[in-house]
C-alpha cells in the first residue's frame, strides 16, 4: 500500500504538492483546451451568426434560408436603415443616459447604505439589515409597483427606469461584505488622527475597495442597459423608450396575430435588420467588459470567503 | 402626473381588481404559478338575451358596390379602388379639448409619437382634436393590461385586442369598475347619430356586451379563420405535384420534396391543419358537443387522437424542418420565403404581405392556400368565428359631452372603404405619405414608417377586403378560398354565450399543450396521451365542462 502510494508519488515532478496542484499531463491539457475552446465557441458562433447575418444582403438571407454563418458580401444598408430613423441612435442616447445616471446613483446609494451597515455600532445596524434582506424573500408585486411609481408621478420619466429598482440588495450585501473584511485598525488609526466617518470612507475604504465598485458598478450598470419590463410599463412615450424596448419591437415584428386585413399590412423589418439592432444592443456592453472583468474575482470572491 | 383616479370603490372591490391584475401576469407568464391559485373567475353571459341593447344596423347609402361577394361571415372584396370616393362627415368630430388619450397594440418598431409624426398631425388636424397614442408591444401587450387595469390607471380610449380578454381573469369585473356603460349612446335606433358605427355586423356588437349592457365598440373581424395551410405553388409546380387532397398525399408529397441534403423539408408544424383535416373540434376553444349532450373537449375525442398520430408520422418520417423540431421560436416563414420548407400553417394573413413582398425577390414566387380536405370522409370541417379583432373602451366617469364627442371620433375613424375619410386614415396625406397611380396608393417610406394602424385601432368598421394593385389575384383568390371554406364552418352550439373561463382552465391550458408538443414531437410516446389528458382534466378541463354544461341548460339550448 504504502508502495503503491510511493510509487505514485514518485512519477511527479512535485510529490510534495498535492495532487491538485500539479501541472497537468498532456491529455489533461487537451482536455482542458477541448473543453474551453467549446464553451468559448458556444459563445461566439452566436454573436458570429448574428453579425454575418447582420451584414448579409436579403438574397444571402434568403439563398440561406434565415441566419447565415459564411458571409458573402459586407452589406451595411441593414446599419443605414435603422439609423436612418433617428429612433434607435435617440434609444442608445436614453439607454445611456439611464445607465450612467443610474450606475452611478446606485454605487453611490449601495455604498453608502453598505458602509453604515458593515460597521457594527451604527444605529439600528441589525434591523436595517434585516429590512434589507427582507426585499430578497418578498416581492411587492406589480400592481402595487405601478401605483407607487405612476403615484409618485413617475410614469414617463426615465427616473421611473431607476428609482424603482436603484438598490440591489445583492450588490448591497456583497459591498458590505467587502469592507468587513478591511481592517478595523485601518479605520481606527485613521480615526484617532481625526478623520470622520466620511472621510474614511471616502480616503481609506473606497480607495482599498476598487475592485468590489468596479464589479458591482458593472453589475448595476448591465441592469440598466439591459431595462425592459420596467420601461414596458412605465414609458408610454416612445422617444423615451430605451434600446432594449426597441430592439423586442423588432425582432418580435412581423409575430402579429394575423388578418386577412389592414392589421399586420405594414412592413416587418428583414432578417439583417433585426440582427444589426442586436450587434448594436449587445456591442456597447460587450466592449466594455473586458476592461472591468480583470476585477471580477476578487471583487466577488472576497466577498463570498469570508469568516 | 396625478394619482390613477377612478370610480369609488370598497376596499373589496379595490382588492378583488388587484387580484385581477396578479391574475393577468400569472397568465402573461411573468409570475406563472400563481394562476392556478385562482379558482375564482369564470362567468357566463347569454347573449340572445341581450338584442333589445343592439344597435339597429344600417349600411351607409352611396357607398361602391364590391366586385365579389362574400358568404357572411366572409367579407365582400374590391378588386379595384373607386374612382370618386365618398366624402362622409361633414362636421370636425372633436371639440378641440384637451388631448385624448388612448392606448393601442402595435407590432413592430414604434412610429414616431406626438408632433414628429406628419400622419398624426394630419388626422387630429382633420379630427379637430388631439389624440395621443401610446402605441404599446402587442407582444407584451398583456403585461401592461393587467398592470393599468389592476391599477386603475386607465386611458380614455383603451383598445383591447380579443384574444387579450381570453388572458385577463374576472375582465368582465374590470370593465364594469373602469369603463363608461355605452348602452344609452348606442342602444337601438340611438346608434343613428354615429352612421359609420350603425354600418357594423350585429355579431360584433353582441361580442361587446359585459354584464348585460353594452361596453365596448367592437373592430369586427374580416375573415372567421384562424389559420390555413399554405404551399409554394411554384416549388410544387416545377417539382410536377399538386396540392394535396389526403392524409395520404401529406405523406407522398412529404417524401417526395423532403430533401436534406439540399436543405428542404415538406413542412413546419402543421398540427393545427392536421387536426382540421381530421375534423377534431376547434371553434369554442376546441369544445363540442356529444350525442348525449355533454360537452367534450378536443383532447378527449377520437378525432384528435388519430389527428395527433397522425402529426407524429409526420415527425418520425423527418419531413417536418429540423429547425421547428428543435425549438418554438424558428421562422418558419422565414423558412417557407427562402424554399426550404413548401408547407406551412399560418394565419391568413400571412398571405398578401408575403406574396407582396416576395415576387420582388423571388420571380414566380406564389404562395396558396391548400383547400381543405377530409381525412376521413363526408365533408370537411373548418374552424372559425365571427368574434371581432378588439374592442374599444371608453374610460368611465368622463361626462356626457366628451363619451358623446369620443364617440363622433371612433365614428370619424370607422368610415368604411370608399371614402376620403378612410384613405386619409389609412394611407395618410397624398404625397407626403402616399402617391396615387391608375391601380390605387402606393405608400412612401415615410408612410410606411409614420402609419402604424393607430387609428384602426380606435375604430371599427364594417369588414370589406380592399384592393391590392401589387397582388391583382390576391382578393379574388382569397375569397374563392373562403367562400368555399365557409361552407364547412364548424356549427358552435355555444353561440350566442360569452364565456370566462374559469381562471384553473385557463393556467392549464399552456402547460398541457407543452406537454401534447412533446409527445407529437416524439419526445414522449404517444401512450401518454391518455395520462396527460386525465392530468387536464384534474386541472381544470372537468371545472370548465360543467360551466360549459350549465351555461347551455340555461340557455335553453
Amino acid at each position: 500500500m504504502t508502495a503503491t502510494t510511493n510509487l505514485r508519488a514518485s512519477r511527479r515532478r512535485h510529490p510534495e504538492r498535492p495532487a491538485w496542484e500539479e501541472d497537468p499531463g498532456i491529455a489533461g491539457q487537451t482536455a482542458k483546451g477541448v473543453v474551453l475552446t467549446a464553451v468559448v465557441l458556444a459563445v461566439l458562433v452566436p454573436l458570429w451568426v448574428v453579425l454575418v447575418t447582420s451584414l448579409s444582403s436579403r438574397d444571402t438571407i434568403n439563398a440561406a434560408g434565415g441566419l447565415v454563418v459564411v458571409p458573402r458580401e459586407l452589406d451595411f444598408s441593414a446599419y443605414r436603415i435603422i439609423f436612418s430613423g433617428g429612433q434607435i441612435s435617440k434609444a442608445l442616447l436614453v439607454s445611456t443616459l439611464v445607465t450612467v445616471v443610474g450606475t452611478a446613483f446606485s454605487l453611490v446609494l449601495t455604498v453608502l447604505a453598505a458602509y453604515g451597515l458593515s460597521r457594527p455600532g451604527s444605529v439600528w445596524h441589525r434591523g436595517l439589515l434585516f429590512y434589507f434582506l427582507l426585499t430578497f424573500l418578498i416581492y411587492p408585486g406589480l400592481v402595487p409597483s405601478y401605483l407607487v411609481v405612476t403615484g409618485l408621478g413617475l410614469k414617463d420619466s426615465l427616473w421611473s427606469l431607476i428609482l424603482p429598482g436603484a438598490v440591489s440588495v445583492f450588490n448591497l450585501v456583497v459591498v458590505r461584505a467587502f469592507f468587513q473584511n478591511i481592517p478595523g485598525e485601518l479605520l481606527d488609526s485613521a480615526r484617532i488622527d481625526g478623520a470622520g466617518e466620511f472621510r474614511i470612507l471616502l480616503r481609506i475604504v473606497l480607495p482599498l475597495s476598487r475592485a468590489v465598485v468596479a464589479v458591482v458598478g458593472l453589475f448595476y450598470a448591465v441592469g440598466y442597459w439591459n431595462i425592459w419590463f420596467n420601461a414596458l410599463l412605465y414609458i408610454d412615450d416612445n422617444e423615451k423608450f430605451p434600446i432594449q424596448r426597441i430592439l423586442q419591437s423588432y425582432i418580435l415584428a412581423g409575430q402579429a396575430p394575423q388578418t386577412s386585413g389592414a392589421v399586420g399590412a405594414t412592413l416587418p423589418p428583414t432578417l439583417a435588420i433585426k440582427m444589426a439592432v442586436v450587434v448594436v444592443t449587445v456591442a456597447p456592453i460587450a466592449l466594455v467588459y473586458p476592461f472591468v472583468q480583470r476585477h471580477f474575482t476578487r471583487g466577488v470572491i472576497v466577498g463570498a470567503v469570508k469568516g | 402626473m396625478t394619482p390613477p383616479t377612478g370610480p369609488s370603490a370598497d376596499r373589496r372591490g379595490f382588492l378583488s381588481l388587484l387580484g385581477l391584475g396578479a391574475v393577468a401576469v400569472a397568465s402573461g407568464g411573468t409570475l406563472a404559478g400563481c394562476g392556478d391559485k385562482a379558482t375564482r373567475g369564470g362567468g357566463t353571459q347569454n347573449l340572445d338575451k341581450l338584442s333589445a341593447l343592439i344597435p339597429e344596423q344600417k349600411p351607409f347609402p352611396g357607398m361602391p358596390q364590391p366586385d365579389i361577394k362574400g358568404t357572411r361571415p366572409v367579407p365582400d372584396g374590391y378588386t379595384k379602388y373607386p374612382a370618386q370616393l365618398v366624402d362622409a362627415i361633414a362636421d370636425k368630430p372633436g371639440t378641440g379639448g384637451p388631448a385624448i388619450r388612448a392606448m393601442v397594440p402595435v407590432w413592430g418598431p414604434a412610429p414616431p409619437s406626438g408632433r414628429s409624426n406628419s400622419y398624426l398631425t394630419a388626422i387630429n388636424a382633420e379630427l379637430g382634436a388631439t389624440i395621443d397614442f401610446s402605441a404599446q408591444d402587442g407582444q407584451a401587450y398583456a403585461d401592461k393590461l393587467g398592470a393599468i387595469l389592476g391599477a386603475r390607471d386607465v386611458p380614455d380610449l383603451l383598445c383591447v385586442p380579443n384574444w387579450e380578454v381570453e388572458k385577463l381573469a374576472r375582465f368582465s369585473d374590470a370593465v364594469g369598475a373602469l369603463f363608461e356603460d355605452l348602452t344609452p349612446y348606442l342602444q337601438g335606433s340611438a346608434v343613428q347619430a354615429y352612421p359609420m358605427l350603425a354600418t357594423f355586423p350585429a355579431g360584433a356588437w353582441r361580442e361587446s356586451c359585459w354584464n348585460g349592457r353594452l361596453m365596448a365598440v367592437p373592430n369586427p373581424t374580416d375573415g372567421p379563420f384562424p389559420w390555413a395551410l399554405f404551399h409554394r405553388k411554384d416549388l410544387l409546380d416545377k417539382a410536377g405535384l399538386t396540392a394535396p387532397k389526403s392524409v395520404d398525399d401529406l405523406f407522398a408529397i412529404g417524401k417526395e420534396v423532403t430533401n436534406p441534403g439540399k436543405g428542404v423539408w415538406a413542412y413546419s408544424d402543421i398540427f393545427a391543419m392536421v387536426q382540421m383535416f381530421h375534423k377534431a373540434p376547434g371553434t369554442e376553444e376546441g369544445w363540442r358537443l356529444k350525442a348525449d349532450g355533454t360537452p367534450e373537449f378536443k383532447y378527449e375525442t377520437a378525432e384528435y387522437r388519430q389527428a395527433a398520430e397522425v402529426m407524429a408520422r409526420l415527425y418520425k418520417a423527418g419531413y417536418v424542418h429540423p429547425d421547428i423540431v428543435a425549438s418554438k421560436g424558428a421562422d418558419a416563414k422565414q423558412l417557407l420565403q427562402s424554399g426550404k420548407i413548401l408547407f406551412h400553417q399560418d394565419g391568413p394573413g400571412m398571405w398578401q404581405p408575403m406574396q407582396a413582398e416576395q415576387q420582388k425577390i423571388t420571380p414566380g414566387f406564389n404562395i396558396q392556400p391548400v383547400p381543405l380536405f377530409s381525412a376521413t370522409g363526408g365533408d370537411p370541417l373548418a374552424w372559425g368565428d365571427d368574434e371581432p379583432i378588439s374592442y374599444l373602451f371608453i374610460k368611465k366617469g368622463l361626462g356626457k359631452a366628451r363619451v358623446e364627442e369620443l364617440l363622433r371620433i371612433i365614428n370619424w375613424c370607422s368610415a368604411p372603404f370608399g371614402t376620403k375619410e378612410f384613405d386619409l386614415r389609412e394611407f395618410g396625406v397624398e404625397g407626403r405619405h402616399h402617391t396615387r397611380d391608375a391601380a390605387g396608393p402606393v405608400k412612401t417610406e415615410l408612410g410606411f414608417k409614420e402609419i402604424q394602424n393607430q387609428y384602426f385601432f380606435i375604430s371599427g368598421r364594417s369588414p370589406v377586403l380592399p384592393p391590392y394593385p401589387q397582388t391583382p389575384q390576391f382578393v379574388p383568390q382569397v375569397l374563392a378560398y373562403s367562400n368555399e371554406t365557409v361552407k364547412y364552418l364548424e356549427k358552435d352550439p355555444w353561440d350566442g354565450i360569452k364565456f370566462e373561463m374559469p381562471a384553473k382552465f385557463k393556467a392549464a391550458n399552456v402547460p398541457t399543450q407543452d406537454k401534447i408538443t412533446d409527445i407529437v414531437r416524439g419526445r414522449r410516446p404517444l401512450s401518454d396521451l391518455d395520462a396527460v389528458v386525465k392530468e387536464w382534466r384534474a386541472a381544470g378541463g372537468d371545472e370548465a365542462r360543467q360551466m360549459l354544461g350549465t351555461a347551455l341548460a340555461d340557455a335553453g339550448k
